[in-house]
């Protein structure tokens, strides 16, 4: 702390004024008397003198004092154990992508896009459980917003190879609906088709499941996912199956549920080697785009086989996947038909450039579908330019060879910007 | 054909900002007592051979150790790992991303030309050859390859110690080597054996 000398200022002043207005002849009493005055302030003056020494030496003693006082709440502060070892953690990651597209030969100038917003939030306690949702926001063509849940799971983890997970998660069918999906992770700006939410392959379901890794067999690596669930509903159109809405039924409509699972092995490392499949029944709830009674239909077997690979080398990335969805037929019901096949298969191929930031993908795939107009067989090659590992800019080129005049015929131009996070 | 609700904006503008409200959550964590600590060296190993399978890796430095935490169990249902591999990659990448409190592998840092026994040969097969590879052209886009004549190995030993030392990004690689390859308890004898059986196994 610093020390003045202001508080004698005003003292010396008043002796002095004193002093100054003496009389310049004055008598022996008053002599007397001013020299008794004189006196007294001197004396005044020893005692302020005296106070403002014993505050100069408190102070100087107080300082360390204080130093250390600061010291020890820093301590107690950084060693509070609040926040140190949260049981909770809470996290928000997730993905979304912008772009542009243009389909050729249908008198389309071109359209800024959005493509999707899904933000992930997990909310973990400990090592036991973790709970995980998936929201998905898009913005269609006339403007609207379109929302859902594209997963809402709560995982048990029950020891080292077994998690109990239950609720809406993604089909463990296949690997690109689960894994590769996410606009981040795509290499191309858009999915497979039949393997988006038009197709072969199911997306998401509601019901139970147990996955995880086992442990190693003479360096062999195997993952697994077993689950039993509500299962898809059917679309009828025109007198014919046309579609398998697998995307997540909050009740089994028609009472029977789906079963299935699969199993990857890695041989080597870097390869991942999967077969799955899933089956059980289902049944028509929407006939030319109106809802029934489902209840009213007959119930039609179900049945899908799945089998997909992934490989990274290096620089190089080769991955592929088949899937096969049968739904039987049935004689009972409005929309009593045969039954109907979807199957879609695809092979990518991705290298980079390094140490550039420049990637080029190929892909092929060949979509048939239930319905004619539908299907496909497609080239798609694109450039993707990686900013980040999870900022990527792609531009595709898609060259498709559907039915003559149908829309899967049409070529497309696509670049998309993707961001995870 | 996608099963969605149609719904107002306001609904999407109302969960959006949740999450943002969740993003913006301060958690000023600094260490954990859970899951229990992984091997450094077998998660560099298994992180390598695992995470670019499926999409571009993600160095450690990207999140911090708690996010590390939770993103790591998310994976260990995705890819299919177990609990000891998640915790084996989680041990890792919290020790890259602060190597003075998260590495495991060994529990004093060491300095000194002295040496802990190992030979180069021993300790490249412990901590290097995850990312290095055992022929040591590098298993993980982006780790350089030993081989090569005008390659790392025709830079000056000093700037080879010191880059082991303090940890280095290569161009192109994914994330930083961590400063002694995440072993802190090797001295600059045993990085002076390292880098000698470097050019002895791969140089010209």
């Amino acid at each position: 702390m610093k020390t003045s000398i202001f508080p004698l200022k005003p003292v010396a002043f008043a002796v002095l004024t004193a002093l100054a207005a003496l009389p310049a002849v004055a008598a022996a009493d008053d002599l007397s008397q001013l020299r008794k005055t004189v006196e007294t302030l001197q004396k005044q003056l020893q005692e302020v003198q005296k106070q403002l020494e014993e505050q100069q030496a408190q102070a100087k003693t107080e300082q360390p004092a204080s130093r250390a006082d600061v010291e020890q709440l820093q301590k107690q502060v950084s060693e509070a154990n609040e926040w140190r070892e949260p049981n909770t953690l809470v996290h928000l990651a997730g993905y979304a992508d912008v772009g542009y597209e243009k389909t050729q030969g249908n008198n389309d100038d071109g359209s800024f896009t959005v493509g999707r917003f899904s933000p992930i939030f997990h909310f973990q306690y400990r090592d036991l459980v973790m709970l995980e949702s998936e929201l998905e926001f898009e913005v269609e063509d006339d403007g609207n917003t379109n929302t859902s849940l594209e997963y809402l799971t709560i995982d048990l983890f029950m020891n080292d190879y077994a998690t109990l997970v239950a609720g809406k998660f993604l089909s463990p069918v296949g690997q690109f609906r689960q894994n590769l999906h996410p606009s981040w992770v795509n290499k191309m700006a858009s999915a497979p088709p039949g393997f988006g939410h038009d197709g072969a392959a199911p997306v998401s379901d509601v019901g139970v499941q147990v996955r995880g890794g086992l442990p190693r067999m003479g360096g062999v690596r195997t993952n697994y996912a077993l689950f039993v669930s509500n299962g898809p509903e059917l679309s009828s159109e025109d007198g014919e199956l046309e579609g398998i809405d697998a995307e997540g039924f909050n009740k089994d409509a028609e009472g029977n549920k789906v079963y299935g699972g699969r199993v990857g092995i890695l041989p080597i490392p870097n390869l991942e080697i999967g077969l799955s499949g899933a089956w059980g029944e289902a049944a028509v709830s929407k006939i030319d785009g109106n809802e029934v009674d489902i209840n009213d239909e007959g119930k039609r077997d179900y049945k899908v086989y799945d089998a997909d690979f992934n490989y990274q080398l290096g620089s190089l990335g080769v991955r592929g996947e088949y899937v096969k969805s049968k739904v039987g037929s049935t004689s009972k019901g409005l929309a009593a038909s045969g039954s109907a096949n979807w199957t879609t298969w695809y092979t990518q191929a991705a290298y980079k450039f390094l140490p550039t930031k420049w990637e080029a993908v190929a892909r092929y795939t060949d979509f048939d579908s239930a319905v004619d107009d539908r299907d496909v067989k497609q080239w798609a090659l694109g450039i993707n330019y990686i900013f980040t590992s999870n900022f990527i800019a792609k531009v595709n080129y898609e060259l498709n060879d559907g039915k003559n005049n149908s829309a899967a015929d049409d070529n497309r131009f696509l670049a998309q910007l993707a961001y995870g996070f | 054909m996608k099963h969605a609700k149609q719904s107002k904006l306001k609904i999407g503008l109302t969960l959006a900002s949740l999450s943002l409200i969740a993003g913006m959550l301060p958690v000023p964590v600094q260490a954990f007592d859970y899951p229990a600590p992984g091997d450094f060296a077998q998660g560099a190993k298994e992180w390598a051979d695992n995470c670019g399978r499926c999409h571009n890796i993600r160095g450690a430095k990207e999140l911090r150790d708690d996010q590390w935490i939770t993103t790591m169990f998310h994976m260990r249902l995705r890819a299919g790992l177990t609990g000891q591999e998640m915790r084996n990659i989680l041990t890792f990448l919290q020790g890259s991303n602060n190597p003075s409190t998260g590495v495991i592998v060994k529990t004093s840092t060491a300095t000194g030309s002295a040496t802990s026994g190992l030979s180069g040969k021993d300790i490249y097969s412990q901590t290097c050859i995850a990312c290095h590879g055992a022929d040591g052209k590098g298993v993980l886009p982006g780790v350089p390859d030993f081989t090569r004549k005008d390659g790392r190995l025709s830079k000056p030993d000093a700037t080879l110690l010191k880059h082991v030392t303090e940890g280095f990004q290569s161009p192109g690689s994914p994330m930083a080597m961590p400063p002694k390859g995440g072993n802190s308890s090797l001295t600059e004898g045993d990085l002076k054996n390292v880098i000698e059986y470097l050019h002895q196994e791969f140089g010209s």
